[in-house]
């Protein structure tokens, strides 16, 4: 198709050189001519408009909030929603007498009657410009001042929305909180850091990275949790409308040639998170102090529960918070701020021997029945000696007791067997010293040692094997998130899959477009199903053998399979292992239980892991509790 | 030496652009004299040196003979091609906008200098290709030629800029003898994007396009398959859209349209349009604007210049300015219908449509007519390469009319 028309006959369109430079020269002048109209409906027009704008000078642009975006769990059970609060303004303008008003204000705000006074003065040039009092005044408070506005002058308040998280911080790691914006944080990067937009340096104007995100001081931004993680969607965007105001603060009413911008909802949010799951696990964790669970549907990668203790009060972190609070907060020894799912690491203990085990059933060095020297209670090696568990010793076992048992001394020697370098490789295969790369901000990778590692702190020599010997029974060097840990057991629950975790099921658009989160594959085990049904052969003796180590986990009709951990601390006493998963045949849920400083992993953690099986796998039983969490407040 | 001859050159349109440019530094001198740093308060200086330079660039430039350019074209745009690709791989990994490039101390807006090389290299394809111009293999390489380094420049990102290449392809295809409506052909499936957003104009602009289409007598399966392009310009695109999240879309209207931003460009726009219409008739003098004073525009030695002339000199100021450009510019297309030389001809009037192009862009901006996209006013703005390009363009035009009569 080389010419574009069927003919050569000449039809319209074309125009000699000198026709064309007078339309040129025409197009111009129209051009000319509508600038020029433009300019003269500005400066001629309306030109006393402007003017008076100019002498006066001040445009304020106010800001309308964007709700946020609601979250609720995977049944659609909002657990995060706004609420209406008041906030209390005075303006100065109308006060005659400000000492009779601030002792009248301090005690009904409950606030400190110097520091208000100062407050007070310090804003007080700015005669027509509202200052903010206190946020969120309760109902009453607003009644009375309602009532009493003879004698309140000036005083009035503001309906804003905020944040309502569950009471007693239930998911507050999971679900973060918000704060309010200050101009320091803004102009430092620190916003920004969670991705940089691929526009950010599209216009020539000057704002700070996070400034063209969308934020500015006085705005709320998200902090941890899922706040954090989908702030972006969460947040929607502000709106904007301009007010003409004089130089000393009065508003004489919005900008007449400027539509306000309007502002867009932000998305709402499902999360994999099932309520009633959570409460249970919190509930089952009431009596200790710090401890995490993580329970995972293996089949797709979706977080059931989330725990981490101790927790923080989100809605106190969102409000008003002291400089005094605040830092009470963040020195107190048992840093309720730690996500401890994601962001802490500890040494996983015996529940990592079914590691070693997979590694030696892969590479057939043992099988399901080999037997090596029997256990009496402590194993020799070199000039060292390394205890069992049991003082007493476990006597002769092939390698499916040992794992029921838990016998340490078998899995020193099994460890020897598989050797350093292998060891730690096939721990690296399976994701462990890697992100899981769950959606939630912060995740840690925690470790694995490698030859050169050791090779760096120690020197070259004979101490690998002492090393390897602490490595097969999850202590020593080997460092893992909880996550990881209930990561590695979907893999050992199924055929090797694991799919990569996350918190968020599905989103709706303000517009109430819905799009589902997929499911993605994170990695496949490095095993064969006949070593995983090893495994899996070993993980129900665990809990159902009548001296397994987790019996405490047993449910009865259900068939859980696990494996108990207990981790020595250098610091205190062991932390408590539990991770299984149930039912047996057809995983439905894994869970991974760790509690600090405590004790034997079978008597602490297991019930604990039970009790979160046992609700999810009969759920419907308690259902009430889950929806007294909210009680006394309607979204 | 060949004799000077006087009555050749032309003194107007020099005067003119030198005018221009001393009231660009006395409007730069306005809006930074109250300014409390030494170093702003001086720029004016700088854009003195800069006025000389270009002075020195125009004369080097109208003493090189036209057929210097005419040979080299292809080798100059193969050369602004290459730095503007440099530009972007060395420039992407420093900080965000890659515009410029630093020689020296001096910062270079090689884009400024990629203008003129595409008018050379489309001047002389356009006055040597002897294919028909209603041919497929003469429009590819003319829609090549501008479109390469304008998708460059919107890499870096520049909108503006990317849109003068935009206005030089379609100013002097027309001048080669394009069409109107083969113009607007080239640019429909743009229109039929923006027609989408609602039936009814959408509906409307199909009915127009058929109708060309057909006034055209144009190949029947052409046209067939032109619509149906048409139809998924505006379908597939608000898709696409609507597939992405809402805080994507605002990153993309922010970056098409940066004055929907109501704390950045919406707040210059609104400063901006307080500054002109409270100039008034007669302006409140120079040096005596209160906008101006208070500093209330950011760019307004920059891109908004303008604002400083429309609030100090007012609506007859204003004029005066649009006057000035619309001198140079029917100048310009004079020059461009006068000359013999084809390729003098076409890269006449491809400059001529830059300055035509962002002067227009440039005030539309700063009245509020037309989205905030940086586009400097030529002469006028502060900005060294600004200058150097405007000066050097000057010197063609003079040399192209200057060297009328030859062939
Ligand atoms: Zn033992």
């Amino acid at each position: 198709m080389e010419r574009l028309r069927d003919s050569n006959e000449f039809i319209g369109g074309f125009i000699p050189r000198k026709q064309r430079a007078k339309i040129l020269i025409g197009f111009l002048g129209i051009s000319i001519l509508v600038l020029s109209l433009r300019l003269f409906s500005l400066q001629v027009m309306k030109a006393s408009y402007y003017k008076r704008i100019s002498d006066e000078n001040r445009i304020r642009l106010v800001p309308l909030q964007a709700p946020r975006g609601i979250i609720t769990d995977q049944n659609g059970r909002v657990i995060t929603f706004n609420r209406p609060s008041y906030t209390v303004f005075l303006i100065p303008y109308e006060v005659k007498n400000l000492d009779f008003v601030a002792e009248r204000l301090a005690p009904l705000l409950n606030l400190d009657l110097s520091t208000l006074k100062e407050r007070l003065k310090a804003n007080w040039s700015r005669r027509y410009e509202p200052i903010k009092l206190k946020k969120d005044v309760d109902f009453k408070t607003i009644c009375v001042i309602e009532e009493q506005n003879q004698d309140l002058p000036g005083v009035i308040y503001q309906v804003e929305q905020i944040r309502r998280y569950p009471d007693c911080g239930w998911a507050g790691h999971v679900l973060g909180y918000v704060r309010e914006l200050s101009k320091e944080e803004l102009s430092s990067d620190s916003v920004s850091s969670a991705e940089k937009s691929d526009f950010s340096e599209s216009t020539s104007l000057k704002l700070s990275p996070a400034e063209r995100r969308g934020y500015r001081p006085g705005g709320y931004i998200g902090r941890k949790g899922v706040e954090k993680q989908y702030d972006d969607l969460l947040r929607g965007k502000e709106g904007g409308t301009f007010l003409e105001i004089t130089a000393a603060g009065k508003i004489i009413g919005p900008l007449e040639d400027r539509e306000p911008d309007l502002p867009v909802k932000g998305t709402d949010i499902k999360l994999t998170l099932d309520l009633d799951l959570q409460v249970e696990a919190e509930s089952a964790l009431m009596n200790y102090e710090s401890a995490a669970v993580v329970a995972i549907d293996p089949a797709n990668g979706e977080i059931l529960a989330l725990v981490s203790k101790p927790g923080f009060d989100a809605n106190l972190l969102a409000g008003a918070l002291s400089s005094a609070e605040w830092n009470e907060i963040l020195q107190n020894p048992l840093h309720p701020l730690l996500s401890r799912t994601v962001q802490a690491t500890y040494a996983p203990g015996s529940t990592l021997k079914l590691l070693t085990a997979a590694i030696a059933l892969e590479s057939g060095i043992a099988n399901k029945n080999t037997y090596l020297a029997p256990c009496n209670g402590s194993y020799r090696f070199g000039r060292r000696t390394f205890r069992c568990w049991r003082p007493e010793g476990h006597g002769r076992l092939n390698l499916v007791d040992a794992i029921i048992h838990s016998c340490d001394v078998y899995f020193y020697q099994l460890g020897l067997k598989v050797g350093l370098e292998e060891w730690c490789r096939y721990a690296k295969l399976c994701g462990f010293a890697e992100k899981v790369g769950v959606d939630l901000p912060d995740e840690v990778k925690g470790f694995v040692p490698s030859l050169e590692y050791y090779n760096k702190k120690y020197g070259k020599g004979e101490w690998v094997k002492n090393l390897v010997i602490n490595l097969s029974i999850g202590q020593g060097e080997i460092l893992v998130t909880p996550l990881q840990m209930a990561s590695f057991y979907c893999g050992l629950a199924t055929d090797g899959t694991i799919y990569r975790p996350h918190i968020l099921k599905e989103i709706t658009s303000p517009d109430g477009r819905v799009s589902i989160a997929q499911s993605e594959v994170w990695r496949h085990l490095p095993f064969s199903s006949a070593t995983l049904g090893v495994l899996k052969e070993a993980m129900v003796g665990v809990v159902n053998d009548k001296d397994g180590t987790g019996v405490l986990a047993q449910i009865p009709d259900v068939t859980v399979a696990g494996k108990t951990g207990t981790a020595q601390n250098p610091h205190g006493e062991d932390h408590a292992w539990f991770v299984g998963y149930a039912p047996a045949k057809d995983p439905k849920i894994v869970v991974a239980v760790v509690m600090e400083n405590i004790g034997h992993g079978g008597t602490f953690a297991a019930p604990v892991a039970k009790r979160i099986i046992d609700k999810y796998l009969k759920r419907g039983i308690v259902a009430e509790r889950a929806d007294s969490v909210l009680a006394g407040d309607t979204p | 030496m060949i004799k000077f001859r006087y009555k050749n050159f032309d003194w107007g349109l020099m005067a003119v652009a030198l005018i221009l440019s001393v009231i660009g530094i006395l409007l730069i001198y306005s809006a930074k004299h109250y300014s409390a740093n030494v170093v702003e308060r001086g720029i004016y200086l700088k854009q003195i040196v800069w006025l000389f330079l270009g002075f020195c660039a125009c004369i080097i430039v109208f003493l090189i003979p036209l057929r210097f350019y005419e040979v080299f074209s292809y080798v100059l745009y193969f050369i602004a091609l290459s730095t503007l690709l440099l530009i972007l791989i060395v420039g992407s990994s420093k900080m965000g906008a890659s515009r410029w490039f630093s020689l020296g101390g001096l910062n270079i807006q090689p884009s400024e200098f990629a203008k003129i090389a595409t008018i050379f290299a489309l001047s002389r394809y356009l006055a040597y290709s002897k294919r028909s111009i209603y041919s497929f293999r003469w429009l590819v390489p003319v829609i090549g030629i501008a479109v390469l380094p304008a998708l460059l420049v919107l890499r870096q990102p520049d909108l503006g800029t990317s849109l003068v290449f935009l206005a030089i392809l379609i100013s002097m295809s027309f001048w080669a003898g394009v069409p109107i409506f083969y113009l607007f052909l080239i640019v429909s499936p743009f229109i039929s994007l923006i027609c989408a957003s609602h039936w009814v104009a959408w509906a409307l602009f199909f009915l127009i396009l058929i109708i060309i289409l057909y006034h055209l007598r144009l190949n029947f399966l052409f046209s067939v398959g032109f619509l149906l392009c048409n139809l998924a310009f505006g379908m597939i695109t608000p898709l696409i859209w609507n597939r992405l999240h809402d805080y994507q879309k605002d990153r993309i209207i922010v970056f098409l349209d940066p004055g929907r931003d109501p704390q950045g460009a919406g707040y210059q726009i609104i400063q901006s349009k307080i500054a002109i219409g409270s100039g008034g008739l007669l302006g409140k003098g120079y040096l005596q604007g209160s906008q101006t004073k208070l500093a209330f525009l950011p760019h307004q030695h920059t891109d908004f210049v303008f604002s400083v002339l429309g609030e100090e000199l007012g609506f007859w100021g204003s004029l005066m300015l649009l006057g000035l450009f619309s001198f140079i510019i029917v100048k310009g297309i004079l020059i461009a219908n006068k000359a013999r030389n084809a390729f003098a001809s076409n890269a006449a009037l491809g400059i001529t449509s830059i300055l035509a192009f962002q002067m227009l862009v440039n005030i539309g901006m700063t009245v509020g007519f037309l989205p905030v996209t940086g586009l400097p006013m030529p002469f006028v703005s502060y900005g060294g390469s600004s200058m150097l390009s405007s000066w050097i363009v000057v010197g063609l035009l003079l040399a192209i009319h200057y060297r009328w009569y030859e062939y």
